[in-house]
């Protein structure tokens, strides 16, 4: 592709970059993913959330034209996935949590193979592979074999060869694992770097703070999209905020018993450890003073208690615990 | 697809030569079982015998000194009784029992004849044959001695003049080499491929491949041909000590032998495929390697003549690549033949590769794809 062409694919590049719709994926009688559905504007950090086995990786997989859905349908950059993969793959970036490039290869060999791969060549080739070094400052390990590099420098080189063919749309599949924890923020500076360009991003992730950062969020459990949107928006759904409840936190010594003691009372609807502090729901008919009162007489002196907005954890344990509860309404073990 | 291939196929070439201990054993190992099995003498020299001579004539004597001069035969131990020599076969001090029995002179000059009787250890079926042939020949020549003495004529009735063609001194090696060639190639192409391509799927670095638009079938040649590169390498190398430092004599063409091999190791390397299609781990496809390597060594009359294989180990050992390969070899290097001589073997292997190349692209597009 000429430069001439990439720039006018880019003018007319469409406002949503993927656009997913009723989409099912079966395998034999397991369904990975349930009739999920979203869209995700071009230039935006979307983050996909979900246990282990919920369908991430399936429909990562699916996006990149590597599975065909059963039904439904998807499209990356307006092109199909089912039909047009090889286009869409010319187009998108991918990065794995495992360390994916060749450890017995230097950093510039892995750049030099990946660029070869995207059927760059001369000039063009030499630029990219300057823009990758300078946009991951890999430049002083450029010699050195990738297996010696540490966790979080292996992201980015993994990234750099991600993007070593101006990918439009990038798909990281939970691209801080393991890493540690002054890596994972530049990671993310990274990634907000290349969101400002334009590029839509897709990250798994398992870490709230991170979940926290995206522009809009989706939560898989069990093959189906519970729910997606920003993380504002997710706060306020009704269902982690149900009438007549109030969420509060509470500040106490002893934190682990009392945490045991609050589940078992009948005004309290959930109760988890946060830190020194206890995050929990009870009836909204139930006070402040009234609630410290009782924690008193139950062995519990000194608590304080405020009022808070649920976190992004608070929403999706919420979610999942109403849907494993709806499951077994229906009688689906 | 040629974009995909470049890549794949330096950088192929960058891991073979970053993973020195593999190809240092890519080399050595063939080079090594060369030297050791192109030095196996299977002619039988020196077999430790016991003579019981219980004559203690001049006949005796000269029967042991042509023994002696034969080179089968080492005479060990010379004894008196013959529950010592059984003895001595038994626990293998000596391969062969001698027994001569009492006025073995006298007897030969009366018209029932003197009998010797020969133990031989048959637990070594080779070395046996070997020896019994020898002790016939022997005897027959002895008798046909005293019955041309008895009968004044010079000449015999009848002789046979046999004429061995292509390896007259019967040198092992001559015989060994060419087919261990064919045997060694196997074990480089087949195993070195199959690891390769497993090795990627273990590491995850197959799945970072896939999301590109990287060409299958540029692919999948850009990680075979490399190992076809140092097959043929490798060839030449074995070739070359086997002319040189074996003196083994390549009386046909070497362009046409070249040709083969390179036929030969694109059977190997799409079995390699094949089975990187169905293994996991880098050692179950070693492992699986070895199922193909056996048959192979066994059934491909490189050791034992396909002739005397019972039919059924016959017909799978028509099925197997290397089969073909030790004919070729052996007819080229040995006898001059060149592919209208060998067109059987030529177009069994270049069916073999063929059909194998089409099954294990198919399954690797179906599977690894």
């Amino acid at each position: 592709m000429s430069a001439a062409e990439g720039s006018a694919l880019i003018a007319e590049a469409p406002a949503i970059a993927m656009h997913v719709d009723g989409l099912t994926r079966k395998f034999g009688d397991f369904t990975a993913l349930d009739r999920v559905s979203l869209r995700v504007p071009s230039g935006m950090v979307y983050g996909l959330l979900g246990p282990n086995g919920s369908g991430k990786s399936t429909l990562i997989r699916i996006l990149c034209g590597l599975l065909v859905p059963t039904s439904g349908s998807a499209t990356v950059l307006g092109l199909d996935v089912a039909t047009q993969g090889e286009e869409i793959r010319r187009q998108i970036g991918y990065m794995s949590q495992k360390f994916a490039l060749y450890e017995d290869l230097t950093v510039k060999e892995n750049l030099d193979f990946y660029a070869r791969i995207y059927g760059l060549a001369g000039q063009r080739m030499k630029t990219r592979m300057d823009a990758a070094i300078q946009l991951t400052h890999i430049g002083p390990y450029i010699d050195r074999r990738a297996g010696l590099l540490s966790g979080g420098w292996k992201q980015r080189l993994a990234l750099g060869a991600a993007l070593m063919h101006e990918p439009r749309v990038v798909f990281l599949d939970e691209p801080t694992a393991g890493i540690d924890p002054v890596a994972r923020r530049e990671l993310w500076d990274l990634l907000f770097e290349l969101a400002a360009q334009g590029i839509t991003l897709l990250v798994t992730t398992h870490y709230m703070d991170e979940a926290e950062r995206c522009a809009e969020v989706g939560y898989l459990y069990l093959s189906k999209l519970l729910t997606t949107g920003s993380p504002e928006y997710l706060k306020t759904l009704p269902s982690v905020n149900k009438p007549g409840t109030r969420r509060l936190e509470i500040e106490v010594r002893d934190t682990a018993r009392a945490m045991a003691w609050l589940r078992g009372q009948p005004f309290c609807l959930g109760a988890t450890i946060f830190g020194q502090a206890i995050h929990t729901v009870v009836r909204e008919s139930l006070s402040d003073l009234e609630l410290l009162e009782r924690m008193h007489k139950a062995g519990f002196p000194g608590a304080t208690a405020r009022a808070i907005a649920p976190t992004l954890e608070d929403v999706f344990v919420t979610l999942t615990e109403e849907a494993a509860d709806a499951r077994k309404k229906a009688g689906v073990v | 697809m040629w974009a995909s291939f470049n890549a794949v196929f330096r950088k192929e070439f960058l891991h073979i030569f970053r993973d020195r201990g593999t190809l240092i054993a890519a080399f050595s190992i063939p080079v090594f079982q060369l030297l050791l099995f192109g030095f196996i003498d299977q002619t039988v020299k020196n077999l430790p015998t016991v003579v019981v001579d219980q004559d203690r004539s001049s006949a005796s004597r000269e029967l042991m000194d042509q023994m002696r001069a034969s080179k089968t035969f080492d005479i060990v131990r010379v004894t008196s009784s013959s529950h010592e020599a059984r003895r001595d076969v038994i626990a293998g001090k000596a391969r062969v029992g001698v027994v001569i029995p009492p006025n073995f002179q006298g007897k030969q000059l009366r018209p029932e004849g003197a009998q010797v009787l020969v133990l031989i250890d048959g637990s070594d079926s080779n070395a046996s044959a070997q020896a019994l042939a020898s002790i016939n020949g022997l005897i027959a020549s002895k008798n046909l001695t005293t019955i041309r003495a008895t009968m004044g004529r010079a000449g015999q009735p009848v002789s046979a003049q046999p004429v061995i063609m292509f390896n007259p001194d019967g040198r092992t090696a001559n015989y060994i080499i060419p087919g261990l060639i064919a045997i060694l190639l196997q074990i480089v192409a087949l195993v070195l491929a199959a690891v390769a391509i497993v090795r990627e799927r273990e590491k995850g670095t197959l799945e970072q491949l896939l999301v590109t638009p990287v060409n299958p079938l540029g692919l999948m040649l850009g990680k075979l041909v490399p190992y076809l590169v140092i097959g043929v390498i490798e060839m030449a190398l074995v070739l070359f000590l086997m002319r040189f430092a074996f003196a083994v004599p390549i009386r046909g063409s070497v362009v046409f032998l070249f040709g083969i091999a390179i036929i030969y190791l694109a059977s190997l390397l799409a079995l390699g495929l094949f089975i990187s299609t169905r293994a996991p781990t880098q050692a179950q496809a070693q492992q699986m390697a070895q199922m193909f390597l056996l048959p192979s060594i066994f059934l491909s009359g490189y050791i034992f003549p396909a002739e005397g294989l019972p039919v059924v180990l016959y017909w799978i050992g028509r099925f197997l690549p290397a089969t073909h390969m030790v004919a070729i070899m052996r007819g080229v290097i040995l006898r001059d033949a060149g592919p209208l001589e060998l067109l059987p073997n030529v177009l069994a292997l270049v069916a073999i590769s063929a059909v194998l190349i089409w099954g294990s692209s198919r399954q690797f597009r179906k599977v690894a794809l």
